[in-house]
């Protein structure tokens, strides 16, 4: 499990790393793609399989499509090689985001620690319960997001059909 | 983690079993194909394709040759030992990894796909490699990864008529994907409806339609998701990334040999797991009658799981049968015909779909209950 944990931990990091470092962007958007699924692999670690299949349906098979078909789309894909990728301050933006990361990290790494290890192993989420949490306790949060998307997915089908009538 | 090493062994096993008969299966398809294609168009097809003893046994061996079941072998044959170009133009580490790319996401389908059951006991356990809580999501993640493939092909030929290609089933991929996820809704309704705890599992869900198949209970459903396989496949009449009218062979045009051999398996294996998923979810999987008979039903033992495994290809091969009996029939869309009735008529109709079966699923229910 450990050991796991590590590899995929390490390979979203490389494939984060990569994603900001790469010139070429088709090559970073693939960067971000390997970061996705690692996280999806973590995922599955952490026996959230429900949220490790949206992963994979939602960030790699939709948003990185878009992603990859609007950047095929540009004319320039390798970017200018004469302009550095680190500007002069590069280590004061790394201190700071590293400060932040800290900063978000630690009280979330102590607070689990000191919590008892017995609610945990009675935690056993499956997709029914999940379902079932979604539709009594935050079913207006559900619902309200539900008619946005579907609200968003009948316009875009209007703007289609009118774009296509003219 | 208490695994032991003979349960690893035989899971790998059993996956490879599976693995081999998908690819036996889409070999077979491509020959199939060509017979189809003959017999719709009133040619005999391929029956000259012979092996040196084998082809020699009186009755036996000229009628496989006549079948053309050697031909399979020769064309594997054929792309194996062809010359492997690599034109200096593309992006080698992305065009290696294309052909590989569109071949995983058929072989892992699979995985999670019943394909037939066992009743020991009057209990039945299906038989499948992988029996996922969340079979159908299981699915839909991986075939959304199916673009990609082409995609990866289309930008590292670095060419044309690829690039128009790759662009073409992105757009077309995401487009049909909303729609084939709609349509699928209310059959999980159903099969979760007051009284049915099926969950998102394929083998409950074969199970529930013990009374009656998917699709009977709704059709409608079952035409567009079929529609929507056709367009996810890439099949004719959806072939645009491919249509060799207008872009030579779309995002394959640089690929020869067994790299090509690769995108051409895939794309039978690709048909073949989805004719797979249509039978699970709305033909019943291995239940023999459309409606439940007490008469006909599967015995238990090894002779009723081989009739059910034998009920669920049959039923897939029709399936099969029928993409490539369409191919054969109807002409290709034009690409923006092909965006039109996604958007406007697929998603449309779902969506109308998807609230008539809540509303008819409500009604229902204090029958049911």
């Amino acid at each position: 499990m450990t050991v796991a944990f590590y590899i995929m931990a390490a390979i979203a990091v490389l494939g984060a790393v990569m994603a900001i470092a790469l010139r070429n962007v088709v090559h970073a958007v693939f960067s971000v793609l390997l970061f996705f699924s690692a996280l999806a692999g973590l995922f599955i670690l952490l026996l959230a399989e429900f949220i490790a299949v949206v992963q994979v349906l939602v960030y790699i098979g939709s948003v990185g499509i878009l992603m990859l078909f609007a950047i095929m789309l540009t004319t320039k894909v390798t970017g200018d090689p004469t302009r550095k990728l680190l500007s002069r301050g590069w280590a004061w933006g790394g201190l700071v985001s590293g400060a932040l990361l800290l900063a978000f990290l630690v009280p979330l790494i102590t607070q689990s620690k000191s919590e008892s290890n017995s609610q945990l192993s009675n935690f056993n989420p499956s997709v029914k319960d999940l379902g079932l949490t979604l539709m009594d306790p935050y079913f207006a949060s559900v619902g309200v997001i539900a008619l946005l998307l579907t609200a968003g997915l009948i316009a875009a089908v209007v703007a289609a059909s009118s774009a296509s009538g003219e | 983690m208490t695994m032991e090493v003979t349960d690893i062994v035989w899971v790998i096993v059993k996956a490879a079993m599976v693995a081999i008969a998908l690819l036996s299966f889409s070999n077979l398809a491509v020959l199939a194909e060509r017979k189809v294609s003959s017999w719709i168009q009133g040619r005999v097809g391929p029956n000259r394709t012979t092996l040196p003893l084998l082809g020699a046994i009186p009755i036996l061996g000229t009628g496989l040759t006549r079948m053309g079941l050697f031909q399979p072998v020769a064309d594997g044959l054929k792309l194996l030992l062809k010359e492997d170009p690599v034109p200096d133009h593309v992006n080698k580490f992305y065009f290696f990894l294309a052909p590989v790319a569109s071949m995983i996401p058929a072989i892992t389908i699979v995985v999670v796909l019943p394909f037939g059951q066992i009743i020991a006991d009057g209990v039945a356990s299906p038989l499948v490699l992988a029996d996922l809580d969340i079979g159908i999501l299981f699915i839909f993640a991986v075939s959304s990864l199916g673009v990609y493939g082409m995609i990866l092909a289309g930008w590292a030929s670095n060419s044309k008529y690829p690039f128009l290609g790759g662009i073409r089933s992105s757009a077309q991929m995401i487009s049909y994907e909303l729609s084939m996820g709609l349509s699928i809704l209310p059959v999980f309704m159903w099969a979760n409806a007051p009284g049915a705890e099926t969950g998102l599992n394929l083998f409950s869900l074969v199970q529930h339609q013990q009374l009656v198949w998917g699709v009977i209970f709704m059709p409608f459903s079952a035409l567009l998701f079929l529609i929507s396989i056709f367009a996810e496949t890439n099949r004719l009449p959806f072939d645009m990334p491919e249509s060799e009218s207008e872009l030579v062979a779309g995002f394959n045009t640089e690929y020869g040999s067994f790299k090509f051999g690769l995108f051409f398996a895939a794309e039978y294996a690709h048909i073949i797991v989805g004719s797979g998923v249509f039978t699970v979810l709305f033909l019943g999987g291995w239940h023999p009658l459309p409606v439940y008979s007490s008469a006909i039903s599967l015995p238990e033992g090894s002779v009723g799981t081989l009739l059910s495994i034998g009920i669920f290809l049959v039923k897939t091969f029709l399936v099969v049968f029928f993409f490539m009996w369409i191919r054969w029939t109807l002409p290709r869309f034009r690409y923006d015909q092909i965006m039109k009735l996604g958007w406007t008529m697929m998603l449309p109709l779902a969506l109308v779909n998807l609230v008539l079966y809540a509303i008819i699923l409500a009604l229902m229910t204090p029958v049911t209950h």
